[in-house]
């Protein structure tokens, strides 16, 4: 007996998503291209998002799309890290040529962290708390991957 | 609350590549759940499964499983979350007055599909989606690092919980044969292979095939069924926000609201008095550590202190818990059935002496985002 594996109907339905960023991550894309980084701020709570949200989850009102927002710095302190061996996308098959880490940034001026890639460290050299800064692709154009990772700071 | 009796259960043995099709896996499940208990497909007036349409590979997953899942001509719905959410919608289901058996069953089957892939679909599409560098598993890490630094833990600490948890599977004929190592030593876990430092292959839940299935009855109903009624005397659920840069992942505030929900509803004020087992949805070996502090059993921190095996001071997972096999959508239901199991003195080898009330856990997203806890008791 053989064993059949149907896979799903390749070719036959294409079905990708478009998401649309909204107002307020358009807003902050925008900026990338200029190389900065903006977030906004909770008129009840002062905490600063980034990325901006468009509401307080914690106060459970709407943040205002003409104000509140704040520019942020390009550094800040690696608040949490791990090095991995896969790619995301695929740990069964793909494995990473060489270890990749990541890191959870808190940015200067945020509240929040933000993941991204942690280029050309050494094992020894990771440390929570240290500053690190954003390492910005050559020619931003105004997505997530304008942001190729952090590097020190 | 009324009182709400699980009357019966079944559960599918795990397989890292099951050989089935997945619709034999959930009728072999639900049907089993229903012989078992001695009853017919028309005492079932209500079904609620807990499958993902990206598990399934298909949208409305649950049109498929209508007769395997027992649902034919009866009221059937679905919850996208674990198996555990799916009781909670069952019991609520019951207790409308309106239902005398629901079926609850929940599963999937990973042999399918790259599991830990399909969870980056959880991730923001038009933030963190694009650049594919959070999923489950590099989020453990994270979770691993702020656990072991806020409370200067090392991966020793960590590594024992998987030692324990997969020496225990290797006493339940269920849980996942490549988990099952009774020999397992703490450098095994911390050499294994590196899946997202500080967390090792072995210190992860494996995902494998399998379904499992509860029924729940009134009380009326429970006592006619079965004499071995386990009532449902306490739940708590609880939420935290998605993104993982604004939560302190060293612990689960969400759990902690959910036991004291659980906890306030079955009278329950020293849990470690007040318990005699828990079985919990653990995605990774810390996060046992950090829901046995979440639930009140040890302080924060101490977690590791705590002797929680089979003979210990307060067992945790007899049954291997998740690290013993996780099935998508299936786990943390299969977590209710254990300690359904301890309660009824069906435990077999991994028996924990005399229990009269357990807790027993759920959980979905990353860093378990969302926790539901149950709290259950026998007929005294």
């Amino acid at each position: 007996m053989s064993e059949k594996i149907i896979e799903k109907n390749k070719g036959l339905v294409k079905a990708d998503f478009g998401f649309w960023v909204g107002l307020y991550m358009d807003k902050f894309y925008d900026t990338f291209e200029q190389k900065k980084i903006i977030g906004n701020k909770c008129q009840e709570c002062g905490a600063v998002f980034v990325p901006p949200r468009n509401i307080c989850g914690i106060c459970n009102i709407k943040l205002p799309l003409d104000q509140n927002w704040i520019d942020v710095s390009d550094e800040g302190i690696l608040i949490n890290y791990t090095r991995t061996a896969y790619k995301v996308t695929d740990r069964r098959a793909r494995k990473a040529k060489k270890l990749n880490d990541i890191g959870m940034v808190q940015l200067e001026g945020s509240d929040t962290a933000i993941v991204y890639p942690l280029i050309d460290f050494k094992e020894d050299d990771l440390k929570t708390g240290m500053k690190v800064k954003v390492k910005w692709k050559d020619n931003p154009t105004g997505g997530p991957s304008d942001i190729e990772g952090f590097i020190k700071g | 609350m009324d009182k709400v009796g699980i009357v019966g259960y079944n559960q599918v043995k795990c397989y890292s590549d099951a050989n089935y099709g997945r619709y034999e896996m959930i009728f072999e499940a639900v049907r089993g759940a229903i012989d078992n208990a001695g009853l017919k497909k028309k005492d079932i007036t209500t079904v609620i499964s807990a499958t993902n349409d990206y598990y399934d590979g298909r949208t409305i997953s649950n049109c498929f499983t209508v007769e395997v899942g027992g649902g034919y001509m009866a009221d059937e719905s679905k919850v996208e979350m674990d198996g555990a959410h799916a009781m909670l919608y069952g019991l609520m289901r019951i207790l409308s007055g309106n239902h005398k058996l629901a079926v609850i069953w929940g599963g999937s089957m990973p042999s399918c599909y790259p599991y830990h892939s399909a969870r980056l679909y959880e991730t923001d599409p038009t933030w963190e989606r694009p650049n594919a560098y959070v999923n489950d598993i590099t989020s453990s890490g994270f979770q691993m690092r702020a656990y072991m630094e806020k409370y200067g833990l090392s991966k020793e600490d960590i590594a024992k919980v998987a030692v324990k948890n997969k020496k225990n599977a290797a006493k339940n004929p269920l849980a996942l044969e490549e988990s099952q190592n009774p020999n397992i030593s703490i450098s095994d876990v911390l050499e294994a292979e590196i899946y997202a430092d500080p967390v090792t292959e072995l210190m992860v839940a494996p995902p494998c095939d399998s379904v499992a299935a509860v029924l729940l009855a009134p009380e009326r109903q429970a006592v006619k069924i079965t004499d071995k009624p386990v009532w449902i005397t306490g739940v708590g659920w609880n939420q935290e926000t998605y993104y993982l840069g604004e939560r302190d992942l060293s612990q689960s505030t969400s759990m902690e609201h959910a036991a004291k929900a659980a906890y306030d509803m079955a009278g329950i004020s020293n849990p470690r008095n007040d318990l005699d087992v828990a079985e919990l949805f653990e995605v990774c070996a810390h996060e046992e550590l950090i829901f046995t502090e979440a639930l009140g059993l040890v302080e924060k921190g101490k977690g590791p202190q705590l002797n929680t095996e089979i003979n210990g001071d307060f067992p945790i997972n007899p049954s291997g818990g998740a690290l013993g096999g996780n099935p998508p959508c299936a786990t943390g239901l299969i977590r209710i059935i254990e300690a359904v199991k301890q309660i009824r003195g069906e435990a077999g080898q991994y028996q924990v002496g005399d229990v009269k009330r357990a807790v027993a856990s759920g959980q979905i997203g990353m860093c378990a985002q969302n926790n539901i806890l149950y709290v259950l008791e026998g007929e005294n």
